[in-house]
């Protein structure tokens, strides 16, 4: 089916390409509920982000405009090779720059091959809760939410409300 | 200035460093834990160069040495670590022991790497680490032993990266009890940026600058479907109703919160339904409605139940889609997990601690939800430290001017000769 739609697209993809590509996304994306699960995971995922600015950025950035926008054979070569250069000795700054995360380090740790009665860092978390089922908060104005967008999944709590969320934020996350 | 003993205590926190010498009542230098640049500039600001007067902190990027409460990033933590030895605590480390304040848990990776940058980059004479439960209880229990005469707390320290409850006995962290959610002040502060930025204005990148509204506009709610349904009212009749107004590089260089009265007024709001502030708060609305309404200009955001919302999810993470036990929950599996003969003290003495727990009502709240989840023939007694974030470094700075802190210490030959897997031994974890 889906390379139904790709022919169909082929012809007006420099009007529309872009439009249908979100949109078979958005398809694929509501189709299963795993990418909702995925998105809410990156939400708890960003709460623990800084903002590190256009420092994690650049790099890539540089390297696309240097390899993208050659004609000449030549030249092309001699960029290359100056971008392998630049790449390897980036390459290492990043390395070095890039401290690895606390996952990456914990992985490392290979906790589970220690004993069960030893304490750990992943053996001292919580766990679930027993007691209280998850409340839902209104995505527009923050009140308790009776209601779910059939589209994206967001709470929200009245008609007015929905009229708002449909209009600026729908499949904000998984588009 | 080198204070009497030449012993630096450390508290390395994800948010903020505490910095100062052993034997002081209060560190010399509370500065934010990590680099800043501004937009546009080359040149990091490190730590206390972030707090001056005239910073504009809005769009700055940050680079942090700790990454969910533990440190990995050695490099920014040495440029930290070296402005605040050198400019404000003013000590060569070759002269000094240092006293570090470690997360619990720490894998031995991160140990090594903290050793090495202690003793090879920075190098310092001598070296000991301790964790935060311990050193809160010892600073506790020093101050007020009529209330510890079981030698044993519950520290609940709910900080910048994560909250643990953890059982101490006679200064030593019980850690097979110990319990911890993943959630602090930084995922707050992220979490109130989330909403702001949907619901009125783009802030998600001013990680600062809401640092700042949370710490001054959050505040917890004792009865949450009560105050949500206040927080409907219009704009005139809504208690919790305030605005935030950021800098604008001109006049304003941080932001500020624009009407200091107007933000607390939920203060004298009855408890529990009952009417007996009525009075005073129609007068104060009547003062309210004196005053000209200004307009909602660009720089400004308006927080109504955000400002319970946030610390709500301390209490309730699952409301955040996060799988994990509440801060009541968390408490009372910690204990639970101790020895049925230790129970009923460790319920009588949850010291509560760390910045997060500086938002009003904490611990009324926490009291709360915890009462039901006891049985009822246990006391349930919260105490709460007079300054939550200076907790631990003031129980470092107890321990570093005991008599027989240097013994505890490993020394620098010590550390050349057997490494740090062996040195760390000393420790106990």
């Amino acid at each position: 089916m889906e390379g139904e739609e790709e022919e169909n697209v082929g012809p007006f993809r420099r009007t529309s390409a872009r439009t249908r590509r979100m949109a078979t996304r958005m398809a694929s994306a509501l189709a299963s509920s795993d990418n909702r699960a995925q998105a809410a995971l990156a939400r708890l995922e960003a709460l623990e982000n800084d903002n590190a600015g256009p420092e994690v950025v650049d790099p890539n950035d540089d390297d696309e405009y240097g390899s993208d926008d050659e004609e000449d054979h030549v030249l092309m070569q001699k960029k290359q090779s100056k971008n392998m250069k630049r790449k390897t000795r980036q390459g290492k700054a990043l390395e070095k720059k890039a401290a690895r995360s606390f996952m990456d380090v914990l992985h490392e740790a290979n906790l589970e091959s220690l004993p069960p009665h030893v304490p750990t860092y992943s053996r001292a978390a919580v766990g679930p809760p027993s007691t209280s089922s998850r409340r839902y908060y209104c995505s527009v104005c923050g009140n308790a939410a009776n209601y779910t967008c059939v589209r994206c999944g967001t709470r929200f709590c009245s008609c007015r409300c929905q009229v708002i969320h449909n209009d600026t934020r729908c499949l904000k996350f998984v588009a | 200035m080198t204070g009497g003993s030449g012993v630096v205590v450390l508290d390395n926190g994800g948010g903020l460093l505490k910095a100062g010498f052993g034997g002081d009542m209060n560190p010399t230098a509370v500065v934010p834990n990590c680099m800043a640049k501004p937009p546009g500039s080359k040149k990091w600001l490190v730590a206390d160069q972030l707090q001056a007067q005239d910073v504009d902190v809005t769009g700055m990027a940050l680079k942090r040495p700790i990454d969910r409460g533990y440190l990995i990033n050695t490099e920014v933590q040495r440029e930290v670590w070296e402005r605040v030895l050198r400019n404000l605590l003013q000590v060569d480390p070759t002269n000094s022991s240092l006293l570090l304040v470690e997360p619990q848990f720490n894998p031995p990776a991160l140990q090594h790497a903290t050793d090495e940058l202690v003793f090879e980059e920075l190098g310092f004479k001598s070296f000991c680490v301790a964790d935060a439960p311990s050193l809160v209880h010892l600073y506790e229990a020093s101050h007020q032993p009529s209330l510890f005469r079981a030698q044993c707390s519950l520290v609940v320290d709910c900080g910048f990266s994560f909250t643990h409850a953890s059982p101490v006995l006679q200064n030593f962290t019980l850690n097979y009890a110990v319990r911890r959610m993943d959630l602090g002040g930084k995922a707050l502060t992220n979490y109130l940026k989330e909403l702001v930025s949907y619901r009125s204005l783009n802030v998600m990148d001013e990680t600062l600058l809401i640092d700042d509204a949370k710490e001054k506009l959050c505040f917890v709610s004792l009865d949450v479907p009560g105050d949500l349904r206040l927080a409907r009212l219009s704009s005139k009749d809504n208690p919790f109703r305030c605005s935030y107004i950021l800098p604008d590089g001109i006049t304003y260089k941080k932001g500020f919160v624009k009407d200091l009265d107007e933000a607390r007024r939920y203060c004298s709001l009855p408890a529990n339904g009952e009417s007996a502030n009525n009075d005073s708060a129609e007068s104060d609305r009547s003062k309210f409605e004196d005053k000209k309404k200004p307009e909602l200009s660009q720089n400004e955001f308006v927080l109504t139940n955000e400002r319970f919302l946030v610390p709500e999810m301390l209490f309730h993470p699952i409301d955040l889609g996060m799988n994990q036990a509440g801060l009541a929950e968390c408490i009372v599996r910690a204990i639970q997990a101790c020895h049925p003969y230790l129970q009923p003290v460790l319920f009588e003495s949850i010291i509560v601690t760390g910045g997060s727990t500086l938002f009003p009502r904490f611990t009324e709240r926490l009291e709360k939800e915890l009462r039901p989840l006891v049985p009822d023939d246990y006391q349930v007694k919260i105490i709460a430290q007079e300054d939550p974030i200076l907790g631990a470094w003031r129980g470092g700075s107890l321990l570093a001017h005991r008599p027989d802190f240097e013994s505890m210490c490993i020394t620098k030959s010590e550390y050349e000769e057997m490494g740090s897997m062996r040195c760390r031994r000393r420790f106990f974890h």
